[in-house]
């Protein structure tokens, strides 16, 4: 480190090559970047203002990103008014956004590596100077500039097709929730051929071996979204408090455009009376104590089964984001709720913190914390008492295996930090596995096994044994990121569906992704068939689910006898 | 009925109740029997829903979820948007020898539209919300919603056609008001509210305005703008996505046009003896700009056929592939080859010409025009670009409601026509008067026994 030769930044020269390198990475001008890095600098010692940063900046960051109207006064101000001490680049890069949510959205995402690119990450230790440079990666310093900007919620998925069973509990999950008629798969789970398959990188994910070409297919609640964009009266709108496309089921006039416009095919249209009523829905909620299911926090008909005449699709659940179903509901989907594997990550995809965007910024992370059950910290403690407190003797006294607790410290080691608050949690949440680990860490920590010792790392093969001239430098963050892909693969690929045509889904696939060719294959599902399964409603009926929804349509069909 | 000089009481001649006749009133009967029959239809739908139909969602539904009615929707969209590019052409363009049909083509653009807003409520879910729904929140969707530019150019092309027929009409009914029957007096007393020589002028120019605006917005409106645009915008649907189906539809809407001018010429002609009036010079020259049009049709297609499968992507190669395997697409096709085949044999040769062989060529182009306009609608649906779901590929075939919705709106135009021509004079006054200026060709051949006079018996 070096602060005499000619480099701008107090981590000096090296810090400033790769920097340069991370900026060729992306595909943002290296140059701007650089500059914008070192005028920033230069603010922080007082030699430029804000102001005068934006001025200089505007020009190139619209070009540059793509966004926007540079800040009006009163949002300056506002800004003044919120500045903490130090001001950080990211604070004062977003003030290049628009107002518009959409586009504030859009341009968060693009500030990541923008942000990144000005060294975001080292900005916060200028003053102390840094024992070591930092490492800051472009996820982070995008999580940090999202964290800055209240940017609201969006809510969408992480869904992991490798992990998928084929069982169909989401689709008849979300079938019952919403006591949707046979043949309305809002959720839909379809099996598919493709020649350019390679079917690579799901051996691993579950303990059945690889599994076939999946597709999970919600809505993909898209930020901009064709079907909304058609609608002649506004029915098809996006919540703006979370980004939820929603049918406003007392607006829509049935002329079915948004189902032509959406290129997903996932709307259904409610071509006669649904075989379950309104009152029926709302008075089985309203016992529960849980809304009626249908209204949401705005006064309007968006969630459940549509009625005649209009059209419907995945809601992602928006009476349970409002809280009417319990606080505990909030931020989870029904189809969430009965995946039994944690294929579907349901939340929010601005926080860096929900369960889809840390599944996504790990999968192996997450799928080991679906996969490896520890017991629980009582158990441990059972088995433990008297015991010694030394590796082996903890490992040969509990029902822990030795590669379980290399995992277990494995995700410890590549996280973090392991959840530790004490809200209600589900097994659907990450934070519930991520809970049992910190307890069963820490059951084993109490007990006197120090498994952040060199002794046990190099036992368990998460750190490197030193010299003994040597100080321990702690875990080895690529070894123990390593065990959990040996044990359960990364995904092939990572995607969103049809992305080149601009949607901007809010659905991210992990997997394999369907080529051009992919070609759905009979019967869908290897757990179960579409056929084989069926809900009771809430009128003790039974409905039962179907694949193919003419089917059941073509029975009302007036073809005379002519047709069929 | 040879070499007659054309009058006021030839044009006069359908008007009053008094002149209703045998085969009016069973032509009235028929065409009320048709729409009768689809309204019945109609009301089943409305009572059980939209399941009665053969449609059901695309995706995993299995289906399409728009058919027959959006592709006779576009039809009668086509027949009435030629209609009145056809008159607006004789007026601007001083194309005089067709000024017998021009206002024909006006009645037929007027009954078109109607038809055609018609099958937009029939095919809705809930139409009881239309005017809630879309004119509640007109201001924000029409800047996105194709759906609401066209309801909005429907509602202007029908006040504009609407205008434009009533300030011709004006003129006509206050120089012959003497012979129109006083029962109708209230409907003529309006039309011709504070009428005054000196505006004939000033109308005159008006209504050459009019057609130079309706000429103007032809290729940006209705079947060369809003309703192509509402499949033509839509980039995953390799079928209908592109540029070219805006001259494509226009197309269409000129052929099916010319050809429904055609039949309802020929319907009024054999009805009320108009040979000296509508003459066969007229169909003559109808049939060779059917022609030019079929050709255009032809061309247009033959750009994406070869577009599609030369070296497309592989979703565009699907829907094309389709196309040329298809019997919905090539039937249609062969049709119109075949009457542009006849069309061209009669330049060369033009004893090959009569008027049932143009008839003839008339409804096969509008059958081609129907089949290949549904099929555009439904494979559009059946190859999307995210063409994954194979175990539910989408099927269709209309059901006997749809089909009869087809019918039902052709007796619902029937009915205009016959309702129309009691009430005012279908043929203008200045075409009498012009033909009356320049009469000399009094060329005629014998009518040939036609075993259908309407065009609705024909079309059915
Ligand atoms: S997938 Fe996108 S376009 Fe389709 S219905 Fe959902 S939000 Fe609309
Ligand atoms: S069917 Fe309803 S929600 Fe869809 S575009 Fe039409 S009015 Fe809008």
């Amino acid at each position: 480190m070096s602060t005499d030769d000619e480099s701008f930044h107090p981590l000096g020269s090296e810090w400033e090559d790769e920097l340069e390198t991370m900026l060729d990475d992306t595909e943002y001008d290296t140059e701007l970047g650089m500059q914008m890095a070192q005028d920033a600098f230069r603010v922080s010692k007082g030699e430029l203002s804000e102001a005068e940063f934006h001025e200089k900046y505007h020009d190139d960051v619209m070009e540059e990103f793509g966004e926007d109207e540079r800040p009006t006064k009163e949002a300056y101000q506002k800004m003044q008014a919120e500045a903490s001490e130090e001001g950080t680049v990211s604070r004062m890069l977003s003030k290049f956004e628009g107002d518009g949510e959409e586009s504030r959205r859009d341009a968060m995402k693009k500030m990541g590596a923008g942000a990144a690119a000005v060294g975001l990450g080292a900005w916060g230790t200028v003053d102390d100077g840094p024992e070591e440079p930092p490492q800051p990666s472009a996820g982070d310093t995008a999580a940090q500039a999202d964290e800055d900007e209240d940017d609201g919620v969006q809510w969408g998925m992480a869904i992991d097709l490798d992990r998928c069973d084929g069982c169909l509990t989401c689709v008849s999950g979300c079938a019952s929730e919403n006591q949707l008629d046979s043949g309305v798969n809002w959720m839909y789970v379809l099996q598919y051929d493709d020649p350019s398959a390679t079917g690579e990188g799901s051996e691993l994910a579950r303990p059945a071996g690889a599994a076939a070409n999946r597709l999970v297919r919600p809505c993909q609640h898209c930020t901009d979204a064709p079907c909304e964009k058609v609608c002649p009266t506004t029915a098809r709108h996006t919540r703006d408090k979370d980004g939820l496309v929603l049918t406003d089921y007392d607006v829509c006039i049935g002329c079915r455009y948004c189902q032509v416009a959406c290129p997903y095919g996932v709307n259904y249209f409610q071509w006669d009376e649904p075989d379950v009523p309104a009152d029926a829905i709302k008075e089985h909620y309203e016992e529960e104590g849980m809304g009626d299911h249908m209204t949401d926090d705005r006064g309007r008909w968006v969630d459940s089964r549509a009625p005649r005449g209009v059209m419907s699709k995945c809601t992602m659940c928006p009476t349970r984001q409002d809280g009417q179903m319990g606080e505990g509901q909030v931020g989870t989907t029904a189809c969430e709720e009965a995946c039994p594997t944690g294929a579907i990550q349901f939340g929010d995809m601005n926080d860096p913190e929900s369960d889809p965007q840390k599944y996504e910024d790990n999968p192996a992370r997450g799928r080991t914390l679906w996969r490896v059950n520890p017991p629980s910290a009582d158990e441990l403690e059972e088995d433990l008492d008297g015991v010694d407190d030394d590796l082996e003797s903890v490992l040969e006294a509990t029902d822990l295996e030795e590669d379980e607790l290399t995992l277990i410290k494995a995700v410890d080691i590549v996280s973090d930090g392991l959840y530790d608050g004490d809200e209600e949690l589900h097994s659907h949440d990450l934070d519930y596995h991520e809970r049992n680990f910190r307890e069963a860490l820490d059951a084993l920590a109490d007990h006197g096994l120090d498994h952040d010792s060199e002794e046990v790392l190099v036992g368990l093969g998460l750190a490197d044994e030193t010299d003994e001239d040597e100080e321990f430098d702690g875990p080895d963050e690529r070894d123990a990121q390593m065990e959990l892909e040996a044990f359960t693969g990364s995904p092939d690929s990572n995607f969103r569906l049809l992305e080149e045509y601009d949607t901007n889904p809010n659905v991210i696939y992990m997997g394999q992704q369907p080529g051009p060719n992919a070609e759905q294959t009979e019967p869908t599902g290897t757990g179960a068939r579409y056929e084989q399964l069926s809900y009771d409603t809430v009128t003790d009926g039974e409905i039962q689910i179907v694949d193919n929804r003419k089917d059941v349509l073509d029975e009302d069909t007036v073809g005379g006898g002519l047709f069929s | 009925m040879s070499t007659k000089t054309p009058n006021e009481q030839d044009i006069l001649r359908p008007i009053g109740i008094d002149k209703i006749s045998k085969p009016y009133l069973a032509l009235f009967g028929v065409a009320s029997l048709a729409f009768g029959i689809f309204l019945i239809g109609w009301f089943y739908q409305l009572w059980v829903g939209m399941s009665v139909t053969g449609l059901s969602d695309w995706g995993t539904g299995g289906g399409v979820t728009w058919g027959l009615y959006i592709g006779a929707f576009i039809w009668w969209v086509g027949i009435a948007h030629g209609g009145i590019i056809l008159s607006a052409a004789v007026r601007l363009l001083g194309m005089d020898r067709y000024m017998p049909v021009a206002r024909l083509a006006e009645m037929l653009t007027l009954a078109g539209l109607s038809a055609a807003g018609f099958y937009i409520i029939v095919h809705m879910g809930r139409p009881d919300r239309m005017v809630t729904s879309v004119i509640g929140h007109y201001h924000i969707t029409v800047n996105n919603s194709p759906l609401v530019w066209d309801v909005t150019v429907i509602t202007a092309y029908f006040v504009l056609t609407a205008t434009y027929l009533g300030l011709t009409l004006r003129y006509d009914v206050t120089r012959m008001r003497d012979q129109l029957p006083d029962l109708f007096e209230p409907i003529y007393k309006i039309m011709t509210i504070g009428y005054s020589e000196k505006e004939d002028k000033v109308i005159e120019r008006m209504v050459w305005w009019v057609a130079l605006a309706i000429i103007i917005m032809a290729p940006l409106l209705l079947h060369g703008g809003v309703i192509p645009w509402l499949f033509a915008l839509l980039p995953t649907y390799p079928g209908w996505f592109g540029a070219i189906q805006g001259p494509q539809f226009l197309t269409i809407a000129l052929t099916s046009a010319i050809s429904g001018v055609i039949l309802v010429s020929y319907a009024f002609r054999r009805a009320y003896d108009w040979d000296h009036i509508i003459t066969d010079d007229i169909f003559r020259g109808l049939l060779l700009w059917l022609g030019f049009f079929c050709l255009l049709f032809l061309w247009l297609q033959l750009q994406q056929l070869t577009a599609g499968s030369f070296s497309a992507t592989i979703d565009h190669q699907a829907a094309t592939a389709s196309k040329l395997s298809h019997p919905a697409y090539i039937v249609p096709m062969l049709m119109v080859v075949g009457v542009l085949a006849y069309i061209f044999a009669t330049t060369l040769r033009p004893s090959l010409f009569n008027k049932k062989r143009a008839i003839g060529a008339a409804v096969l182009v509008l059958i081609a025009t129907l089949v290949e306009k549904t099929y555009f609608v439904v494979a559009g649906l059946w190859y999307p670009a995210f063409d994954i779901y194979s175990a539910t590929p989408g099927e269709y075939f209309p059901s006997l409601i749809e089909l009869s919705s087809v019918l039902g709106t052709i007796g619902m135009v029937t009915l205009f026509f016959l309702v129309i021509s009691k009430l005012v004079p279908v043929v203008e006054l200045h075409a009498i008067e012009h033909l009356r200026g320049d009469h000399g060709h009094g060329e005629h051949e014998h009518e040939e026994p036609a075993e259908s006079a309407t065009d609705s018996e024909v079309k059915a």
